[in-house]
């Protein structure tokens, strides 16, 4: 009686799943991930069987960000981080190149780039 | 196998500038308008820990809140991507922040002028990490149309901080708001890249002396460098 507070904790879906997608890891060992870094499949790579990962590979075969998988796969940030990093550790993703905060060649490119849109 | 994996001609290179301020500012709004793509929205889980919190105490306060951002994408040529990230509006979600925040260029502070005291926990946040940022006066209904120098006074601002209307409903008015955070970017930047230069002959004289190198010091900005690097070495092997 005293643990039905508890109960429903744990009868919460959106509580438990995200560990469970991830088989409990808050991180991967292969490393963080920014959220805007983009991943693509790697040339000769296959399609992993699970479910989850094969939609983030059918995903990736255009580049897409850490937080456009995320919102496309419909898996919160954390596993979308998570289970991409698992893929690039394993070769399966590679992860594309993010800009330095200082990069001043870019920030001009940028600033062109939108200006003349 | 190598079905679906022409990428090797589209690799574009990814950067993030930020859109903050406080709650029901229009900061959603504002990515609707300036992004490409209908804007997406990611949720993370406070209780997946997976934004790296590791503040124990906060874990206790909330245990399964959804915190959502929203994020927009704009392809500037065929090798460069930005991306347009707002903030969570509450406060507590500061955690949000920092992963957000990590590696972005600048940050666009969204005001109402009716509630100026929303943003003042988004401009201590960027202050503090030295992100270089401005001010946009969203348009409201009904707004108080203030003199610009009076909100700089009221939020204590320096005066290399430009303060901007705007109207986030309109693709052009955000978009050249846009531009104006990136020239804001540039400035800034290229008085840092100035003031390094001016400073160079000194560390000259210092890397002379090969004990004398300043100990490293590990920033957020370095995070992407490293990740690039990482991820080079592993396209090697």
């Amino acid at each position: 009686m005293g643990n039905e507070d508890d109960t429903e904790v744990l009868e919460d879906g959106s509580f438990t799943r995200p560990y469970f997608l991830t088989q409990g890891r808050t991180r991967s060992d292969a490393g963080e991930l920014a959220v805007e870094a983009m991943v693509a499949v790697s040339a000769g790579s296959t399609m992993p069987a699970d479910h989850d990962l094969a939609a983030i590979y059918s995903l990736c075969k255009t580049p897409n960000s850490i937080a456009e998988i995320s919102a496309k796969c419909s898996m919160p940030l954390g596993v979308a981080r998570v289970l991409v990093a698992d893929l690039w550790g394993a070769g399966t993703l590679e992860v594309l190149e993010t800009t330095r905060s200082d990069d001043i060649a870019i920030v001009r490119r940028l600033l062109d780039g939108i200006r003349n849109r | 196998m190598a079905s679906g994996t022409d990428n090797s001609t589209a690799r574009p290179v990814s950067a993030k500038v930020v859109i903050s301020g406080g709650f029901g500012v229009g900061k959603t709004t504002f990515v609707s308008a300036v992004s490409e793509i209908a804007p997406l929205r990611t949720e993370a889980k406070m209780t997946s820990a997976a934004s790296g919190v590791d503040d124990a105490t906060f874990v206790q306060q909330k245990t399964s809140t959804t915190v959502a951002m929203d994020f927009g994408k704009i392809t500037v040529d065929q090798g460069l991507v930005l991306y347009v990230f707002g903030t969570p509006g509450q406060d507590r979600f500061g955690f949000m922040w920092n992963d957000i925040t990590a590696g972005a260029l600048g940050a666009l502070i969204l005001v109402d002028t009716r509630r100026l005291d929303e943003c003042f926990n988004a401009i201590d946040f960027f202050e503090q990490r030295g992100v270089p940022f401005i001010i946009g006066l969203n348009q409201f209904d009904g707004a108080p149309a203030h003199d610009v120098n009076d909100i700089r006074e009221a939020l204590d601002l320096a005066s290399s901080v430009p303060i901007v209307r705007t109207d986030a409903r309109n693709a052009d008015e955000a978009l050249d708001t846009l531009v104006q955070l990136l020239s804001h970017i540039l400035t800034t930047l290229s008085a840092k890249a100035a003031e390094e230069m001016a400073a160079a002959p000194q560390a000259a004289a210092v890397a002379a002396g090969p004990e004398q190198r300043p100990a490293p010091v590990v920033t957020n900005d370095m995070r992407s460098a490293a990740m690039s690097a990482l991820a080079a070495e592993r396209g090697v092997s």
